[in-house]
């Protein structure tokens, strides 16, 4: 996995290095996009899931695989009642985002969940970017705004 | 107290002459200087309060200043962040699902967004980035920023500096405050508005006005508005400060009557002296009336009763006939200097007169009566002086009011007068040299002045009303002349008359005045 992310970021490299002459979208040099986009990312912590409003409440969407929301064993379907001490029944999208937000500074949530008419307590923790989601976003923009036509590998 | 104030004042006025009394002259100017001080200090207290109340307005309207630029400020900025928030979802909902197209736009459309991340729910591997950071980087300093979406969540970097620029009218617009020009003072009620980075939030007194800070609301917390409001009031320098100028113009007053005070007073103090000089000219002159009056009765009784030798007939008559003389030239000097002071119409009769033939004609007339006194009389007059234009009356009894002074004045050793007559360039000069009692320095001064006599221990028995120089004086300055004194104490003294040398070619001044025939 590692050797397969780090081959893809050096041919980015390579490719953004040759074209960059042939009109680069992104008009900034590659190291100062590579340098904005792990600061913006660094310490950044993540659920994993993907809410739908469902009037009234929330219901989760999808999981992302391999994601803490995945292995606190949340699944598509689980409908969200309170997190961390606060109601959902009446939230929006933007509020459960916003509580995710708040919290991840210690990076505790806990939430109750309704699945097929039974509550549940589950607790997980936010967590961080792994170094390798973070070369991969920096690889993807390289590639698609260092280079004069995207997909040349 | 009133009234004896009052009494007082009266008793001033009716006075006339006399000692000045200190406290009713200086009275009322105290009366007046404590007026002025009162205006003085009132307008102070006055013009201090106004200036408190200056500057109190002042420091509220800085605050007030502050405080409402920052809101409006804080409201631009949170408009502005919601507009791009907006903007950003609306595309998505449009677009369906975010491509790097459209953060790009979006990212073009607010130039303070120096890059933005869009992190969708579903995949946390598959984000979007667009960035320039260098290219719109103003400043060190960046800040983040996030909101979310349905479907993601978009974080943003922007430059806070840029973001003020763009929210920039909400600083430029003034205040509201209506430039209200009723009041007396004038405070600059435009504030002088500017961004401070980390703000220190507080009122501050400037040299002429306030500054007050105001820090800004999160995000931008960091950074402050500061007004500045100057108060003209206060800053005008030294005498144009209007509160200084109320006191120098007090002073002026102050200072005006001062000058009042002392000049009524000199005039009180000097009107007092000539009094008392009057008194005693009147004193002298009844002493100098009475003896020639009773040696004359006295004479003329004694030759009443006949039964007389000839010899003691005729030193009697003599007698008589030099007191008379004396008398009437007493009287001629009080009357001269009394119709030269009230500026009378006798004026001056100018002929062509010899100096030489004038003082040897004078000597000639006056020998026998001055060798009675044992006085002796050399005359050293130069031969080369010509005829001047003189009034030849007035020049002799000016000469013959020195000859007496000096004989008046001069002790028993040495009975020797001296009269010279010379020239130079400019004058013509007459001078009666005497060897006697001489006169003192603090005296030479005041000898010229009406009825005034120097004080010796034996003054009242020389006789005298203290008039004779006066005449002379007033009479060599009729020619356009001068008088010059030098004396020694017990050695004698210098009388110099100088009179303007008038050339011979000359033709003789038109008399302003024909001279009387009476006369």
């Amino acid at each position: 996995m590692t050797h397969r992310i780090s081959r893809i970021f050096i041919v980015a490299v390579i490719a953004a290095a040759t074209l960059s002459a042939e009109e680069p979208k992104c008009s900034a040099a590659a190291r100062e996009c590579d340098h904005q986009i792990r600061q913006m990312l660094r310490g950044r912590r993540f659920l994993g899931v993907t809410v739908e409003e469902r009037a009234p409440g929330l219901m989760i969407k999808a999981v992302v695989a391999n994601s803490p929301a995945e292995r606190a064993g949340l699944r598509a379907g689980d409908r969200l009642i309170a997190i961390n001490g606060k109601s959902l029944t009446q939230a929006s999208t933007r509020d459960f985002k916003q509580t995710v937000a708040e919290a991840r500074d210690t990076g505790r949530l806990w939430m109750i969940i309704s699945r097929g008419g039974v509550y549940a307590k589950v607790e997980t923790r936010l967590e961080p970017y792994t170094k390798e989601q973070i070369a991969r976003i920096v690889a993807a923009h390289l590639l698609e705004s260092h280079t004069a036509k995207a997909g040349v590998q | 107290m009133l009234n004896e104030l009052f009494s007082k004042l009266r008793q001033a006025f009716r006075r006339g002459g006399g000692r000045p009394d200190f406290v009713s002259v200086l009275l009322p100017f105290l009366i007046i200087v404590a007026a002025l001080g009162a205006l003085a200090w009132r307008s102070y207290v006055l013009s201090v309060k106004m200036e408190h109340g200056a500057t109190t307005i002042a420091e509220q309207y800085a605050g007030y200043a502050a405080e409402i630029t920052a809101r409006r400020i804080d409201a631009a900025v949170r408009a502005e962040m919601t507009l791009a928030s907006d903007e950003w979802q609306q595309m998505e909902r449009q677009l369906g699902n975010p491509t790097t197209a459209g953060l790009r736009d979006w990212v073009a459309k607010h130039e303070w967004i120096v890059a933005a991340m869009y992190l969708p729910d579903y995949d946390a591997e598959n984000s979007l980035f667009v960035g320039e950071p260098s290219a719109n980087a103003k400043g060190q300093l960046r800040l983040d920023r996030e909101f979310y979406t349905s479907t993601g969540t978009v974080g943003y970097t922007y430059d806070p500096h840029l973001l003020l620029a763009a929210v920039n009218d909400a600083a430029r617009r003034p205040p509201l405050v209506q430039n209200e020009s009723s009041a007396p003072l004038t405070i600059q009620q435009q504030a002088d508005i500017s961004l401070v980075y980390k703000p220190v939030e507080g009122v501050e007194k400037l040299d002429d006005g306030f500054s007050f800070v105001s820090s800004l609301a999160a995000p931008l917390s960091s950074f402050g508005v500061r007004a500045v409001v100057r108060t003209v009031y206060v800053g005008g320098k030294g005498w144009q400060n209007q509160r200084v100028m109320s006191l120098w113009v007090s002073l002026l007053a102050l200072v005006l009557t001062g000058i009042g005070a002392l000049l009524a007073f000199r005039g009180m103090k000097k009107e007092a002296e000539t009094m008392s000089l009057r008194g005693a000219l009147i004193a002298n002159v009844s002493h100098e009336l009475r003896t020639p009056l009773s040696m004359i009765r006295l004479g003329a009784e004694t030759l009443k009763l006949g039964r007389l030798k000839e010899k003691e007939r005729k030193d009697i008559e003599d007698q008589i006939l030099r007191e008379v003389l004396l008398l009437s030239h007493l009287v001629e000097n009080v009357l001269d200097v009394a119709r030269m002071q009230n500026h009378s119409e006798r004026a001056l009769a100018f002929t062509p007169v010899g100096p030489r033939e004038l003082v040897r004609s004078l000597i000639a007339t006056y020998e026998s009566w001055i060798e009675s006194r044992g006085f002796t009389v050399s005359l050293d007059l130069d031969e080369t002086v010509a005829e001047q234009m003189w009034d030849r009356d007035a020049v002799s009894r000016a000469l013959l009011n020195l000859i007496d002074n000096a004989i008046k004045y001069s002790g028993e050793e040495k009975k020797a007068i001296e009269v010279v007559l010379r020239q130079t360039s400019e004058h013509v000069i007459l001078e009666v040299k005497d060897h006697g009692i001489g006169i003192g320095a603090e005296d030479v001064a005041r000898i010229f002045d009406p009825y005034y006599r120097a004080q010796f221990s034996d003054t009242i028995t020389r006789r005298g009303a203290g008039l004779g120089l006066t005449l002379v004086q007033q009479i060599v300055s009729s020619h356009g002349g001068r008088t010059e004194v030098e004396s020694t104490i017990g050695e004698g003294s210098t009388f110099r008359l100088l009179f303007p040398r008038t050339s011979e070619m000359a033709a003789p001044l038109p008399a302003i005045h024909q001279p009387r025939e009476a006369f």
